[in-house]
């Protein structure tokens, strides 16, 4: 067995523990790499700063506990931000698999960082099936789809609710998701109600919604946790994707190490063959 | 009639919604029947969620009750349903443990232990991704070398030590790089797929609520 | 630093390590808790149900407005339960034919009026630079870049005709384009997967080591 084929023949758990140390050592020995902005992200800050203060803004958590890496952060940042700026925020989530459990949590936790009060300040409408007539049913009427909030009030007893009947009241929607969803809030809510959005996507989507981006329809895109590091950069605040960038780096480091090595490991051996029948 | 009453809602249904598009949906008398019609479909599709449970306690029941092989873990799985689901469905003036509110066992279970469980499950990808870029990532044609070089480029722009190390060449070339790359060559094959697939999905529905295509209906 | 209780965080760090175990090996204490997991979901899946469905969106609207008519959508909700038996099935036809119809309502506008014609419009119109650059050169390389890619990617997947001549030069052009896309694709999902590693990293090391000391 030459030496390439033995390269290629690693066992994948020694792979694994490449990885494991490469994750852990940042967090250990932290070297905080400088965060450049790019476009699409200073362009969502600055269409949520740009609201008016006050202003009624939806937010969506569109993702699963599995991405929560990526898409918390942006959640977090995005109340930081509203909050900050005296928003309304009404929040929801089209995913059934823990979704309506994260909008609890994360927006109840911020809120009370912030001394918001629940109905007044802010509402959760919790979880419908069927994204697709959610979000079109939101347009006729948000009482239609949601008689109550997540927690079973009703709305009628929620004096924000008062002021918000459908996207017609909405002046802004924040969507962070991790599948589909953020595809139907552009192609349903942005163009047949005209409700200004921006989008938190994992890195898996964000090649699809540069499309958007490109086209006006978001105005903004965080694409996975280095976008949202780049947000909290902006806002001022270096939180969990902050603290994640320099494992990134190690990692990523590491993957373009190995698939460098692969692919010499691949032409040494094609080369050794070529010799032998030569 | 198994075949005719489907076929007639789904008919009528997506013609309403269709219809609706070009009328005002809170004014006129068309845009409230839609507006309806949605309401319904999110009590019809929401009670699906439960269709979930009761498949995977039948199947779990069923290793139990024949003895098969990891029965125990099958026990586990029915046990851990039945302690998720019955106290969410308890009124909450009985005891704040029950219902879905913060404080409940429904939200204490889930935050603590499914949560943490599936963020890890999906963490795994991670590794096995490093491992299949280090075992089948190849150039070995044009094509690949193509992907191969511009995935190495992007993952360098998009790591604060790789957009460091890049701008040691020229101070523009990560910002380039999300110019030409990510808004030219990505963005214009992305736009192509979408309006392929959203023709394609136009199209696909038109059939349905014409009735030519009635997969979704199954066999029989 | 963390809303957990010692006990909650050592509880979340077992579950970590032990789906973490899996890639040394298979393990009893895997299946364990991925046993867990499989029952806890099902069981979430039907507290939502019966909350946000039957409590606030049926018996809810009954109680206050007397709007008895949602039984009829809740009895069309039962009969997807038929799907469970062998002879009864085609009764969960109906209620699926109502929500895959009204679905394909919204689908045909909204795809057409929310996606293709937008995206048609500004292909052809001079592409904006990110970051807001106005150097003519710049925007009249990224729109041709644009135009081009569009149109040869939508011919690469055109099969009704063979790729011959024209067509198949530009569906040459089309597969180089997808092949840096997919290549940036590719990029991006590593880097969404090391990122959820990152974020199991992140709360074993911050969260759970880190209580040890604070």
């Amino acid at each position: 067995m030459t030496v390439w084929e033995r390269i290629a023949a690693m066992d994948r758990r020694w792979i694994y523990l490449m990885c494991g140390i490469a994750v852990l050592v940042p967090f250990i020995i932290p070297v905080s790499l400088p965060v450049y902005t790019t476009p699409e992200v200073q362009q969502l800050y600055d269409a949520v700063n740009s609201l008016p203060d006050s202003s009624i803004v939806m937010l969506t958590y569109d993702y699963y506990p599995s991405t929560v890496a990526e898409t918390e952060p942006m959640s977090r940042a995005a109340l930081h931000h509203l909050f900050s700026k005296n928003c309304k925020v009404v929040t929801l989530s089209n995913i059934p698999l823990g979704g309506p459990t994260i909008a609890e949590r994360v927006t109840r936790e911020l809120a009370a960082e912030y001394g918001k009060v629940y109905g007044v300040d802010y509402v959760n409408l919790g979880y419908k099936a069927n994204y697709v007539a959610v979000m079109k049913g939101l347009g006729t009427a948000i009482s239609g789809i949601f008689p109550t909030d997540n927690t079973g009030t009703p709305l009628t007893q929620l004096p924000l609710m008062q002021s918000v009947r459908n996207y017609e009241d909405i002046a802004f929607i924040f969507v962070v998701a991790d599948n589909a969803t953020a595809d139907y809030w552009v192609s349903i809510v942005n163009a047949q109600y005209g409700v200004p959005m921006c989008c938190g996507a994992t890195a898996v989507m964000a090649p699809k919604l540069y499309a958007f981006v490109g086209s006006g329809q978001l105005q903004g895109l965080l694409g996975g946790m280095k976008g949202a590091a780049e947000y909290e950069q902006l806002l001022g605040r270096k939180d969990r994707a902050v603290r994640g960038m320099d494992a990134q780096s190690l990692i990523h480091l590491l993957i373009i190490v190995l698939v460098a090595i692969g692919n010499l490991g691949y032409f040494m051996g094609r080369r050794a063959k070529r010799g032998e029948r030569a | 009639m198994r075949r005719t009453a489907p076929v007639i809602t789904a008919f009528v249904t997506g013609v309403v919604v269709t219809i609706s598009f070009f009328f005002n949906e809170q004014t006129t008398f068309i845009g409230q029947i839609q507006s309806g019609i949605l309401i319904w479909v999110t009590i019809i599709f929401g009670m699906s969620l439960a269709l979930g449970m009761v498949s995977i306690t039948r199947v779990n029941f069923n290793k139990v009750k024949r003895r098969q092989e990891g029965w125990p873990y099958s026990l586990l799985v029915i046990i851990s349903v039945f302690v998720m689901a019955i106290p969410s469905a308890l009124p909450v003036s009985w005891s704040p443990l029950f219902g879905r509110n913060e404080g409940s066992i429904y939200y204490w279970l889930w935050t603590r232990i499914s949560e943490p469980m599936m963020a890890t499950m999906f963490a795994m990808l991670a590794f096995y991704i490093a491992s299949a870029a280090y075992r089948a990532f190849r150039a070995r044609s044009t094509e690949s070398t193509l992907l191969l070089l511009t995935a190495v480029v992007v993952m360098l722009s998009r790591i604060p030590m790789g957009e460091w190390f890049l701008r040691l060449f020229h101070p523009s070339l990560p910002d380039w790089i999300n110019i030409y790359i990510m808004n030219g060559f990505n963005l214009s094959v992305q736009r192509g797929i979408i309006i392929g697939a959203a023709l394609g999905a136009a199209s696909m529905s038109l059939r349905i609520i014409l009735g030519i295509e009635r997969t979704y209906m199954g066999k029989g | 630093m963390s809303t957990f209780s010692p006990f909650e965080l050592w509880i979340m760090a077992f579950v970590t390590l032990a789906i973490f175990s899996f890639l040394y090996r298979d393990n009893p204490v895997y299946r364990l808790v991925e046993s867990i997991f499989a029952g806890l979901s099902a069981g979430y899946y039907f507290g939502l149900m019966w909350d946000t469905v039957l409590m606030q969106q049926v018996v809810y609207p009954i109680r206050t407005d007397g709007a008895w008519y949602l039984l009829i959508p809740t009895a069309l909700g039962v009969l997807l339960f038929s799907r469970l038996t062998r002879s009864y099935s085609y009764l969960s036809r109906v209620p699926l034919a109502f929500v895959i119809g009204s679905t394909s309502g919204v689908f045909i506008t909204s795809r057409l009026q929310g996606l293709v014609l937008p995206q048609i419009r500004t292909t052809f119109m001079p592409q904006n630079i990110p970051g807001g650059s106005t150097d003519p050169g710049m925007i009249v390389v990224l729109s041709a870049i644009v135009v081009i890619g569009v149109i040869a990617t939508l011919i690469y997947f055109y099969f009704s005709h063979e790729h011959k001549g024209a067509l198949g030069v530009t569906a040459k052009v089309g597969i180089w384009f997808i092949m840096i896309s997919f290549g940036a694709h590719f990029g991006y999902t590593v880097m969404g997967r090391v990122s959820l590693l990152i974020g199991r990293v992140q709360f074993l090391v911050e969260s759970w080591i880190g209580s040890f000391t604070s």
